[in-house]
């Protein structure tokens, strides 16, 4: 049963899923029919140790670094306008791959040129990001950026952890202002 | 104290005025005092489906379409110059009434005979969409459309949408450089 997320739940998802080994980030919109730029959202990871910082950039996966050094977590690729139906952005995820020292995984969704196009959630379509667990299908979260991130240009959709030895789920759900520079270096990463 | 939203932001009408039942979308705007022809602009109301579309043209709701076959969705005629202050245009809805087909209600303004006349919304200005609790007569929400739309002949200005059981106003301010046709288009309605 997929939690849907209203604006700031947090919910940990442990029992839903226990063994959780493969999820993927489904990121979706529709593409814009009205006049103006189109909306280009990102869906990004960060791989965080201990200290809650990315090791060095390399462990910051969007659509312009596309695979983890270890080969963990894989950005299915960069989508710019939102065509297409179901999930327009997939990053999967191997848990089982992710080295010891990563101990959080921060899933992310930003808009692309949210100031200069004027852009924010909630003027764009249908536009959502879930988790699902590979094994089965299953839909872990799933937050409505359209409805409940309306003004939001950025945000912290949730984040995989571990814990007593498994991998959690924790959903966030919490916008961002300033966009993906400042989300990135808030983990140590320069963009 | 009306909800002052900015573009894309969205308020439940619902909450903010337990037991509402009849609302007055009022549109209004300054035309900017130029020589040339008349503005002309006209609100309407698309009635949408799950799928973002009119089930029929009966759905498009203007000054040649007055009235919801539902009886939910009343436009109160044509303004043809702007004159007086507030709201130029009216629409009222009686939400209970609204078909349960029906979960969007998008309102538009576009301007009559735009490219015959050379008009666009960059001539527009102190664009701005409320919705009234009609029996109240209290402002629950608004959106002033801040931005020089100048290519845009017709605009979506917001949405009054079903929402978890509630009603909502969502703030929208696109619009379309293809005019009524194009916007009309979208939203499955032939205008020819």
């Amino acid at each position: 049963m997929p939690v849907n997320l209203s604006k700031g739940g947090t919910v940990s998802l442990s029992k839903e899923a226990p063994g959780l080994a493969a999820i993927l980030a489904g990121l979706g919109w529709d593409n814009r029919v009205s006049d103006g730029k189109p909306f280009d959202l990102d869906a990004s990871v960060f791989l965080l140790g201990a200290d809650g910082k990315c090791a060095g950039d390399a462990a910051f996966i969007f659509y312009n670094n596309k695979k983890s050094a270890d080969g963990s977590v894989e950005h299915m690729g960069d989508n710019t306008t939102g065509q297409g139906d179901g999930d327009d952005e997939v990053v999967k995820i191997d848990l089982a791959k992710v080295p010891e020292a990563i101990t959080r995984l921060v899933f992310a969704v930003t808009i692309h040129e949210a100031k200069e196009r004027s852009q924010n959630f909630g003027q764009v379509q249908n536009a959502y990001i879930r988790v699902v667990n590979q094994a089965g299908g299953a839909e872990l979260a799933k937050y409505d950026l359209s409805e409940d991130a309306s003004t939001e240009t950025a945000m912290v959709f949730g984040e995989v952890y571990r814990h007593n030895g498994e991998w959690k789920f924790k959903a966030i759900g919490q916008g961002f202002s300033g966009g993906l520079g400042p989300l990135a270096s808030s983990f140590g990463v320069n963009v | 104290m009306a909800v002052s939203l900015s573009k894309g932001g969205n308020v439940s009408l619902s909450k903010e005025e337990p037991n509402l039942s009849k609302i007055l979308i009022g549109l209004g705007w300054d035309n900017r005092k130029t020589d040339g022809k008349d503005f002309d602009l006209d609100a309407s109301l698309f009635m949408l489906g799950d799928a973002g579309r009119c089930s029929n043209d009966a759905g498009f709701i203007f000054y040649n379409n007055k009235e919801s076959a539902d009886g939910s969705v009343k436009h109160h005629g044509d303004n043809r110059t702007g004159e007086g202050d507030g709201d130029d245009e009216k629409i009222s809805v009686v939400l209970g009434k609204v078909g349960s087909d029906v979960q969007r209600l998008a309102v538009t303004v576009t301007i009559h005979e735009a490219s015959e006349r050379g008009q666009n919304f960059g001539q527009v200005q102190n664009a701005f969409i409320r919705v009234v609790n009609e029996d109240t007569g209290r402002e629950i929400a608004r959106y002033d459309l801040g931005e020089d739309y100048s290519t845009e002949t017709a605009m979506v200005f917001g949405e009054i949408y079903r929402h978890g059981g509630e009603w909502k106003f969502k703030a929208i301010g696109q619009g379309y450089a293809g005019g009524l046709k194009a916007m009309a288009t979208q939203y499955g309605i032939n205008v020819g």
